[in-house]
């Protein structure tokens, strides 16, 4: 499996990068001349999901840490609608003028990995930054009796033969579903995957009974975390991050698959002009160190492994990410286009 | 919980900043509700990051006050105009409009004012009495396969509203449901009828198609009329309902109070199925089905009343569990985080002040729908009196701006006029756009819940009938189809 879905190299870089974290800045300029005035109004972001989700509170985060720190305004504008398709659409056709920057996560890598007409995030766009890189998890009810923790969850979801159910974000070619599918080839359990595109309701079919378990990022559910409501029995990721020392890897679990990682960050057009995209790059890397947006991130538990990537390091991680997205996908049978 | 409530009455107006704040929330709500593209959720994007300064419970109050008068906003634009500000206030227009052209806009408005502050109030009541254990409940009762009942619940009677037979009445209703089919499936996210249009991923948007299949087709029959010589500009009517006509719907506010309440207690559903099942139960119960959608006072009074009182059943997940039931309810979750806050069980017992802040803020906000409404009542009828020849071009504008504001793309604003060309077309012939709007929006909430509960229970249907909440709506949802299908071969099924 594991020479199937490659990369191994990837994600030992992520898992030292994990152990090994401790929060620097890597951008020293405090300040930066504006190259020919630029930006002499207000920038726009555009934003491909609405303002309430992990994408809009991101972009809020990082555009007031970019204002606090450059004084210039950013307008976000919110295109939601057909997993950030619309929104990268309607990016890709704005003036490539420097005025206009974008927000997006990894599904803009999976789409691409499936659909080679579609923009690559690594080529037809410059990264600013990746700001926020985290892992998934399986949470269950702190309550449940049913199970304990992953082994015994794992026991009672193959005696269900096929009824058990967790939530997720399962659609095509999602990280959730390729993320599901390892680890359901590699436990042998069959387990029935309930697609909520939006949290309340699938944090709810948890709390509620209707679901078993629930697959989610640890940022996403720590108010449930912190109440003591939901409890993380599998953290998928090379290694345990402290916060969550007391959970057990995938791998320690026996599954030998590369973690696909969440990362969210910041782009502009590939044709902006390069003093205007040197600039932004100052701005988004140096508004990630603003106290500000430092603090959002640690309530989201960004801070657990290494959530920064500079326009390098994050267009190696989008390059893999592509590639390894191509190569599950491959395997998966899907036609990749 | 009197005397919560009394201290949380204290804290809201002992302080003049909070006070302001409040009012700022109350006509701040009401204008971006009632202008279309820009609602109430627009105004709280805006305040987001100002909500930083301001004291937790200042910043919730607020975001709660917007919620409840920014649902009742939409209304009056939805009667005088047929141009509802948000999805919610949909159904007020069904019958408002009509009400409108009949000469009884002054009956229609203040029957939306009134009702609204009644939902309003009795959903921020039964909140404050009863938020946890109720929360508890829904989560643990109500998933996606009765969530679809309850849509095909509210589809069974959607035939009877508005068109000239029942089988135009279907006929719309499974044109509504096609156009919801376009787009990603709400569960696989695979591409249908979206002819390799990248914007068409997320389906047809309900704002710019409600604006088409209202305002713009509107304009297109006046227009006609106008041309042809037989144009007649409705009468300005300025009397209220009497004390005697809103007795007369006294079930029907009852039933929409908890109609509405129970759509909006569930995550992810809020106000706008609130009102489209408070609609259809109106219909459903009522003596004369044929008369909703031509002018039917309880068609507003159920709509206006049960879209507010989800506004305070919303709340209950949202501060219960962590659970926000909408978009706005989804950006207080933000407004807590950013004090270092969750919404949650534990916030009853780390900040009950704050709580009761913000139960008491949306108590008055519902009553001061009641005060403000009636005072600003007046002036606004007499948008009635602009001449047609620029009332026209002054709301295709808006329709327009409307339409392109609400996501910024050129598409929304060419579906609206391809909305209203066909729905004045359809009009034409007999067909209903109430029906073909019920059925695109809840044909998008019904069709995911139908997925992901066929996903719970295996695909196997038969499942379905194994939850007793379920089985009784799809039970009562067909017996209701039945009747309607028997209605269609009887006598009166002839042309009306």
């Amino acid at each position: 499996m594991k020479k199937m879905f490659g990369t191994a190299a990837f994600a030992a870089a992520m898992a030292v990068s994990g152990s090994a974290f401790a929060f620097q800045c890597a951008v020293s300029e405090a300040s930066m001349d504006k190259p020919g005035g630029f930006p002499e109004r207000a920038l726009t972001m555009i934003v491909p999901y609405g303002p309430a989700g992990g994408s809009g509170q991101v972009a809020a985060a990082m555009a007031e840490a970019v204002t606090e720190l450059t004084g210039v305004a950013i307008n976000r504008d919110h295109k939601p609608g057909g997993s950030g398709t619309v929104g990268m659409t309607a990016y890709m056709a704005a003036p490539a003028d420097g005025y206009n920057v974008l927000e997006h996560i990894d599904d803009a890598s999976s789409a691409h990995a499936l659909d080679s007409s579609l923009p690559n995030p690594a080529e037809d766009l410059i990264p600013l930054v990746v700001s926020q890189v985290t892992f998934s998890q399986v949470y269950i009810r702190s309550n449940e009796d049913r199970f304990t923790d992953w082994p015994s969850f794992v026991e009672w979801v193959k005696a269900q033969g096929g009824r058990a159910t967790i939530a997720n974000v399962s659609k095509e070619g999602s990280m959730e579903r390729v993320t599901m599918r390892f680890i359901t080839d590699a436990t042998g359990m069959e387990i029935q995957q309930i697609s909520f595109d939006k949290g309340a309701p699938r944090y709810g079919a948890l709390l509620g009974g209707q679901v078993d378990a629930l697959f989610e990022q640890p940022g996403d559910v720590r108010n449930f975390l912190d109440a003591g409501q939901f409890k993380p029995i599998l953290t998928i990721f090379d290694e345990r991050p402290g916060v969550f020392s007391d959970v057990p890897t995938h791998r320690e679990m026996g599954m030998e698959f590369d973690p696909l990682l969440r990362f969210r960050g910041f782009y502009v057009h590939k044709d902006a002009p390069a003093d205007r995209v040197e600039w932004l790059q100052w701005a988004f890397q140096r508004g990630y160190c603003e106290d500000s947006y430092q603090a959002y991130n640690e309530s989201k538990f960004m801070n657990v492994i290494d959530s920064y990537r500079d326009t390098d390091g994050a267009k190696d991680l989008i390059t893999r990410s592509i590639s390894q997205y191509r190569d599950v996908y491959k395997a998966m049978g899907l036609d990749v286009k | 919980m009197i005397e919560n409530f009394l201290a949380g009455s204290s804290a809201l107006f002992g302080d003049p900043v909070t006070i302001a704040i409040f009012v700022f929330g109350v006509i701040g709500g009401m204008l971006f509700g009632a202008i279309p593209g820009v609602s109430m959720l627009t105004l709280a994007a805006i305040l987001l990051p100002f909500t930083a300064g301001l004291t937790p419970a200042q910043g919730v109050m607020l975001f709660a006050v917007i919620y409840c008068t920014g649902t009742y906003g939409g209304a009056i634009t939805a009667i005088l105009f047929n141009i509802p500000g948000a999805p919610e206030n949909a159904p007020t227009a069904f019958d408002g409009y009509p009400m409108t052209q009949q000469g009884k806009s002054g009956k229609a408005v203040g029957a939306a004012v009134l009702c609204s502050a009644i939902g309003g109030v009795s959903s921020a009541l039964i909140m404050m009495a009863a938020t946890e254990p109720l929360a508890q409940w829904a989560i643990r009762n109500i998933g996606p396969p009765e969530i679809f009942a309850l849509v095909f619940f509210g589809l069974a009677v959607a035939s009877s509203v508005g068109a000239r037979t029942i089988w135009k009445g279907w006929m719309s209703v499974l044109i509504g449901l096609l156009i919801a089919t376009i787009g990603q499936d709400p569960v696989g996210g695979i591409n249908r009828y979206n002819f390799g249009v990248g914007d068409l991923a997320a389906g047809i948007a309900f704002v710019p198609a409600i604006l088409g299949f209202f305002a713009v087709s509107e304009i297109f029959v006046q227009a006609e009329r106008k041309a042809g010589g037989t144009y007649k500009a409705p009468k300005v009517s300025m009397s209220f309902p009497t004390f005697l006509e809103l007795w007369m719907h006294k079930f029907a506010v009852l039933r929409s109070i908890l109609v509405g309440f129970f759509c909006g207690i569930l995550p992810g559903i809020g106000a706008t199925l609130a009102a489209f099942m408070g609609y259809g139960e109106a219909v459903r119960w009522s003596k004369d089905k044929e008369s909703f959608g031509k002018g039917n006072l309880e068609g507003v009074i159920s709509s206006e009343t049960a879209n507010n009182a989800a506004t305070g059943a919303a709340m209950i997940p949202l501060l219960a569990l962590g659970l926000p039931g909408g978009a706005l309810t989804a950006m207080m979750v933000a407004v807590f985080q950013m004090h270092d806050l969750q919404p949650g069980p534990l916030v009853f017992y780390t900040s009950p002040d704050l709580i009761w802040v913000v139960f008491a803020a949306m108590f008055y906000a519902n009553l001061s729908i009641l005060i403000i409404g009636l005072v600003e009542t007046k002036t606004i009828l007499n948008l009635l009196k602009i001449p047609f020849q620029f009332l026209a071009p002054l709301i295709l504008m808006l329709a327009t701006i409307g339409a392109y504001i609400s996501r910024g793309l050129v598409l929304d604003v060419m579906v609206m006029f391809i909305a209203g060309i066909l729905g004045y077309l359809l009009r034409r012939s007999g067909f209903s756009i109430p029906g073909i709007v019920l059925g695109l929006i809840l044909g998008q909430i019904g069709e995911q819940n139908f997925a992901q509960g066929m996903q719970m229970v295996h695909y196997d249907l038969g499942t379905y009938f194994s939850r007793p909440i379920c089985a009784i709506l799809i039970a009562a949802g067909a017996v209701t189809l039945f009747a309607n299908i028997y209605r269609a071969f009887a006598p009166a099924a002839q042309p009306r």
